[in-house]
C-alpha cells in the first residue's frame, strides 16, 4: 500500500529527525535515567542530594525497619494504589459499558449528540469535577443540606473516606472508559448480534461468546485508559480523601515537597515505573494472545 | 428491551455525570456564603473572580503557556508523523514507545523526573549562561512549556499520522513529476492536505496544555503559576463560592471547545 | 521548510521568555513565597498601588516544602517567609542575604522582644512577620468533656473527627511533650520512644491540613483540632463555640519572619516590601485577615478591643512558650518516622 514510498532514510531524513530524536533524548531518556540515579542516592540534612550509592531506599521499601521482614508500609500504599485503581476500573467498566453499547447501537443523528454529551465532562478539567463531588459530600454541602431541609435525620459522613477517593476517581474516569468501548461498539456489525440470537442462543450466551469477544479491543483501551492513570492520580485522592490512607502518588509528591527526600521519593517512582511497565507488557502480551 | 434498559441506564449515569458540574454552576449563584440554603440569586462571585489579580494572571500564564506549547508541539509532532510515514527508521518501535511513554505513563512520575532534571541541570547550565547572558534558568514558563510540549506533542503526531494513513502515495511523486522541489512538494501539497489533521491535533494539545496541573505542579515556578494551579491551591483550602465561579467558566470554555472541535471533524470530512 | 518552522517556533518560545524576562525586569517584580493564608491580597494590592511593583504570589504550607523548591528553584525567589527553627538552618547554610537596614526604616515599628531572638541575633537576616502559637481547638457545641492536652484529644473519644497539622515536626513535637520530653534536643532515643505514641494517635486522624485546617472545623467535618493560633482565631471571631486551649502537656509558639534568599533577584523591592508591611496601618489590616500575634508595637495600638481579647490570638497571661530550634540531620529522621507512620493504614 504504502510500502513503495517508504526507504531507509539518508541522511537528509536523519538529519530532519534530530530535533525530534534530541528532544526525546533529552526530556524522555534523561531524566528517567537521573530520576534512576537518584533512587540509589541519600539526602542530607538540609534535604539536598549526596551522590552515595546505596540501596537504603530500596530496602526501605521493601524491608521492614523493625522487623527486618519483607513487607512494610510502603508495600501496603502500593497495594493500597493498586486496589483503588483496580475498584475504579472495575465501576467504570460495569457502568460504562451499557451506556458504551447504547450509545453505539443508537441512530447516527443521536450517536453524535450523546456522544459530544459524555466529551464534555470528559474534557472539563477533573478539578472542577472533584471539587464539584467536594461541595456535595462535605458535612455542610448539599447533600446533608439536602436531608436536613427534607427533615431526614441521617446525614453522610462521606468526605474524606477511601469511598469518597474511589467514587472521585470513578466519576474522573468513567468518560475514559466510555469512548473506546464505544469506539469497538460502533464497529460491531448487528448482524453478527442477530445471526446469533437467531440460531438460539439466549441473550446471556451471546453476550459472552459474542459481543465481548468483538469489543474487545476497546474494553481492553479503556482498561488500560483507566486502571494506569488512576495509580498515580493524587490530585483527587488528595482532595476526596483528606490525606489520610495516602495513595503512592500523595507519597510520592510528598516525598519532594514536604519530606524533602528527593532519592527515596526517585526509589517510589521507579519501583512505579516498574509495576506499570509490568501491567503495561502483560496487557500487550494478553493483548497479541487475544487476537488469535 | 436490551436497548431500552441500556438506554435508561445510559440517562441515569448522564445525570451522574453532569448532576454535580449542574448543581456547581447554579450554585456559583447563591447569594449565600456556603451551604444549601439559597439565599438569592447572586453574581457577585463572578465580581470577585474578576477583581482578583492573581485569578486573572493565572489565567495569563495558562493562555501563554498552551500558545507556545501548541507552537511547539505542531512542527514536532508533523515533521516526527510524515518523517515516520515516509522513511523505514531502524529504530522505529523503538521510537515509538519513546514518543507515547509520557503520554501513557503516570503523570507523578513525568513531574518527579522533570523537576530533577531541571534541577540537576539548572546549575551548570546557568554557569554557562553566566558568560553572555543575564538571562537565568530555573523553573518557570521555559521548563512547563517543555513538560507540556513532551506529552502533548504525540497527540499531534497521532493524530497527523492517522490522517497520512489515508493519503495517495504517489501525491508528493505526482507534484515533484510536476516539477517541484521536494520541500515545495512538501509544503504546498502535503501539509494542505494534512490540515484538518494537524488543526485537530493542535487544537487537542492546546486543550491538554490549559488542563493540565499534575506536572505542571512539579515544574512551575512562581511567576508562571498556571489557572489550574490556583484552582488546586484554592480548592485544597476547602469550599469557596468563588471555585464555583470559575468552574462554571471553565464549563463553558469547554462547551465552546467541544462545538469547535465538532466543526472541525466535520471539515475533516 | 519543516526546519524553518521549527526554528520559527523555537524563536518564538525563546522570544516569548526573554521578552517576559525583560518585560519583568522593566515592570520590577517582587517574586514572594509566602504561607497559604497569610498575606492578604489587599496587602499586596496595597503595596503595587504605592511603587507600580507586580507582585508573584507562590504558596505553601510548610517549611519544608519552602525550602523543597527554593533548593531547587535557585534564585528565583525574592522573599520568603520561614519559620524560627527554618531560618537558623539557612543562615547556618548561609542561603539568605543580609538586610540593608537602611531601607527598611520603619524596622523602629517593632516590639523588641520580638528582634534579636536566638536564631537572628544581629536581626540583619530577618524581620518578624507574626507570631503565634500551636494548640487545641475544640467546637464546644459538638464535644462536651474537657479536653486540656493531647492526650484528650487522641483519647479515643474523637477518633476520625480530628484535624491536625501537616506537619512532621510539629506532630513529633506534640508526641514528645506528652511524653514530657524536649522537643529540642532529639535523639533517635526520644524519636523510637514516641513512635508507638504516634502509631496510637494518627489513625485517629480524619484530616491533614496544614493549608487552611479552619474548612474541616467550619464544615463539620471533625470537631477537634491542633492548628496554627490563628486559624483557631478566625474561627472564634466566627463563632465562640471554637475554643481555643494550650496544651497543658507543653505548648510552643513560632516567629515567622520575612527573609531574601541569597542570589535573589529582586532584593531592594523585597525591602521595600519589608518596610511597607510594617507601617502600622498595613499591619492592622494583616491582622484584620489573619489573627496572629502581631509583633509591630504601633500596630497593636490600633488594633480594637475585640482582637486583643481573643484568646488564640493573645494569650492570656502571655505565657512563655519555647520555639522550635534546628535539629540539623535528625530532621530527616523526623520526616522518615512521620511518613512511614501515615502511611500505615488504620489498623
Amino acid at each position: 500500500m504504502v510500502s513503495d514510498c517508504r526507504r531507509r532514510p539518508g541522511w537528509l531524513g536523519w538529519m530532519l529527525m534530530t530535533p525530534m530524536l534530541a528532544w526525546l533524548v533529552a526530556f524522555v531518556i534523561a531524566p528517567t535515567l537521573i530520576l534512576a540515579v537518584y533512587s540509589f542516592c541519600q539526602r542530607d540534612e538540609l534535604g539536598q542530594v549526596v551522590y552515595h550509592f546505596s540501596w537504603e531506599n530500596y530496602r526501605r521499601i521493601f524491608i521492614d525497619s523493625d522487623t527486618g521482614r519483607l513487607g512494610t508500609v510502603y508495600l501496603d500504599v502500593f497495594l493500597r494504589s493498586l486496589s483503588y485503581a483496580g475498584l475504579t476500573t472495575g465501576i467504570c467498566l460495569v457502568v460504562g459499558y451499557p451506556v458504551a453499547w447504547f450509545i453505539g447501537r443508537a441512530h447516527p443523528g443521536r450517536r453524535n449528540l450523546l456522544l459530544t454529551l459524555v466529551m464534555i465532562p470528559f474534557l472539563t478539567n477533573f478539578l472542577i469535577r472533584t471539587y464539584a463531588w467536594m461541595t456535595i459530600l462535605s458535612e455542610n454541602g448539599i447533600l446533608n443540606g439536602f436531608l436536613g431541609y427534607m427533615h431526614i435525620a441521617t446525614s453522610f459522613d462521606m468526605l474524606y473516606t477511601p469511598g469518597a477517593v474511589v467514587l472521585g476517581l470513578a466519576y474522573t474516569y468513567l468518560p475514559f472508559m466510555i469512548l473506546p468501548v464505544y469506539g469497538s461498539v460502533e464497529k460491531l456489525d448487528p448482524a453478527l448480534v442477530e445471526a446469533a440470537l437467531d440460531l438460539g442462543a439466549n441473550p446471556f450466551r451471546v453476550f459472552q461468546k459474542v459481543i465481548i469477544p468483538l469489543t474487545f479491543p476497546g474494553i481492553f483501551a479503556g482498561v488500560l485508559l483507566v486502571f494506569i492513570p488512576a495509580i498515580g492520580m493524587f490530585a483527587v485522592a488528595q482532595l476526596m480523601g483528606g490525606g489520610v490512607d495516602p495513595t503512592i502518588g500523595e507519597v510520592i509528591q510528598n516525598q519532594f515537597f514536604s519530606a524533602r527526600d528527593w532519592p527515596f521519593g526517585s526509589a517510589l517512582g521507579m519501583m512505579l515505573m516498574l509495576l506499570f511497565g509490568v501491567f503495561f507488557w502483560a496487557g500487550a502480551r494478553w493483548w497479541k494472545t487475544a487476537a488469535e | 428491551m436490551v436497548t431500552w434498559l441500556c438506554g435508561g441506564w445510559t440517562g441515569l449515569v448522564f445525570v451522574f455525570l453532569y448532576a454535580p458540574i449542574v448543581l456547581l454552576l447554579i450554585y456559583s449563584f447563591n447569594a449565600s456564603d456556603m451551604g444549601f440554603l439559597w439565599e438569592g440569586f447572586s453574581m457577585k462571585w463572578y465580581g470577585e473572580l474578576w477583581r482578583n489579580t492573581q485569578l486573572i494572571d493565572s489565567l495569563k500564564n495558562s493562555i501563554i503557556v498552551a500558545t507556545a506549547t501548541t507552537a511547539l508541539s505542531v512542527p514536532l509532532g508533523t515533521t516526527g508523523a510524515w518523517l515516520l510515514h515516509r522513511y523505514r527508521f531502524p529504530v522505529r518501535g523503538f521510537l515509538r514507545t519513546l514518543i507515547y511513554v509520557p503520554v501513557v505513563i503516570p503523570e507523578v512520575i513525568m513531574g518527579v523526573s522533570l523537576l530533577i532534571l531541571f534541577s540537576v541541570a539548572a546549575g551548570p547550565l546557568n554557569q554557562w549562561l553566566a558568560h553572555f547572558s543575564e538571562m537565568e534558568f530555573g523553573l518557570g514558563y521555559a521548563t512547563i512549556v517543555i513538560a507540556h510540549t513532551t506529552f502533548c506533542f504525540p497527540f499531534v503526531l497521532a493524530a497527523v499520522e492517522a490522517r497520512l494513513a489515508g493519503i495517495d502515495p504517489h501525491l508528493e511523486e505526482a507534484a515533484m513529476d510536476l516539477g517541484a522541489p521536494p520541500l515545495q512538494a512538501f509544503w504546498r501539497v502535503i501539509v494542505p492536505y494534512l490540515l484538518p489533521a494537524i488543526i485537530s491535533g493542535g487544537l487537542m494539545a492546546f486543550m491538554l496544555s490549559v488542563d493540565e496541573v499534575i506536572v505542571t505542579f512539579f515544574v512551575t515556578g512562581p511567576e508562571s503559576q498556571t489557572l489550574p494551579i490556583k484552582v488546586y491551591g484554592m480548592a485544597k483550602k476547602g469550599l469557596d463560592p468563588s471555585l464555583n465561579a470559575i468552574s462554571a467558566v471553565f464549563v463553558l470554555a469547554t462547551v465552546v471547545f467541544v462545538v469547535l472541535a465538532e466543526r472541525t471533524r466535520k471539515l475533516n470530512r | 521548510m519543516r526546519i524553518a518552522r521549527f526554528l520559527l517556533a523555537f524563536v518564538l518560545l525563546c522570544s516569548m521568555t526573554s521578552a517576559v524576562r525583560a518585560e519583568a525586569k522593566k515592570k520590577s517584580v517582587l517574586n514572594l513565597f509566602c504561607w497559604s493564608e497569610y498575606v492578604p491580597q489587599d496587602v499586596i494590592d496595597g503595596f503595587t498601588k504605592e511603587t507600580g511593583i507586580k507582585v508573584n504570589v507562590e504558596n505553601y504550607a510548610s517549611n519544608e516544602e519552602m525550602l523543597s523548591k527554593l533548593l531547587a528553584a535557585g534564585g528565583k525567589y525574592d522573599l520568603i517567609q520561614p519559620s524560627e527553627y527554618t531560618i537558623e538552618a539557612l543562615v547556618k547554610a548561609d542561603k539568605l542575604a543580609p538586610l540593608n537596614l537602611e531601607n527598611i526604616p520603619n524596622i523602629k515599628n517593632l516590639d523588641p522582644a520580638y528582634t534579636k531572638l536566638p536564631h537572628d541575633p544581629e536581626g540583619k537576616y530577618s524581620v518578624p512577620w507574626m507570631a503565634g502559637s500551636v494548640g487545641i481547638v475544640i467546637n464546644t457545641a459538638k464535644v462536651k468533656t474537657p479536653v486540656t492536652g493531647y492526650k484528650d484529644v487522641f483519647s479515643g473519644a474523637h477518633k476520625k473527627r480530628i484535624v491536625v497539622l501537616n506537619d512532621s515536626r510539629e506532630i513529633v513535637s506534640w508526641a514528645l511533650s506528652s511524653l514530657g520530653l524536649p522537643i529540642n534536643d532529639i535523639t533517635p532515643e526520644s524519636l523510637e520512644k514516641a513512635k508507638p505514641v504516634l502509631a496510637e494517635w494518627l489513625p485517629q486522624v480524619r484530616v491533614y491540613d496544614s493549608d487552611s485546617p479552619k474548612t474541616a472545623l467550619l464544615n463539620g467535618n471533625v470537631d477537634v483540632g491542633i492548628v496554627w493560633s490563628g486559624e483557631a482565631a478566625i474561627l472564634f471571631k466566627k463563632n465562640k463555640k471554637f475554643q481555643y486551649v494550650l496544651p497543658a502537656e507543653g505548648a510552643h509558639r513560632f516567629i515567622d519572619s520575612l527573609a531574601v534568599p541569597k542570589g535573589a533577584a529582586n532584593q531592594e523591592n523585597a525591602e521595600k516590601f519589608i518596610n511597607y508591611i510594617l507601617k502600622p496601618e498595613v499591619s492592622v489590616k494583616i491582622s484584620d485577615a489573619f489573627p496572629y500575634t502581631n509583633p509591630n508595637a504601633e500596630a497593636r495600638k490600633l488594633l480594637t478591643k475585640a482582637q486583643l481579647a481573643n484568646p488564640a490570638s493573645y494569650p492570656p497571661g502571655d505565657p512563655k512558650l519555647e520555639t522550635f530550634k534546628d535539629i540539623g540531620k535528625v530532621a530527616a529522621d523526623i520526616d522518615k518516622l512521620v511518613t512511614d507512620l501515615k502511611n500505615a493504614k488504620g489498623k
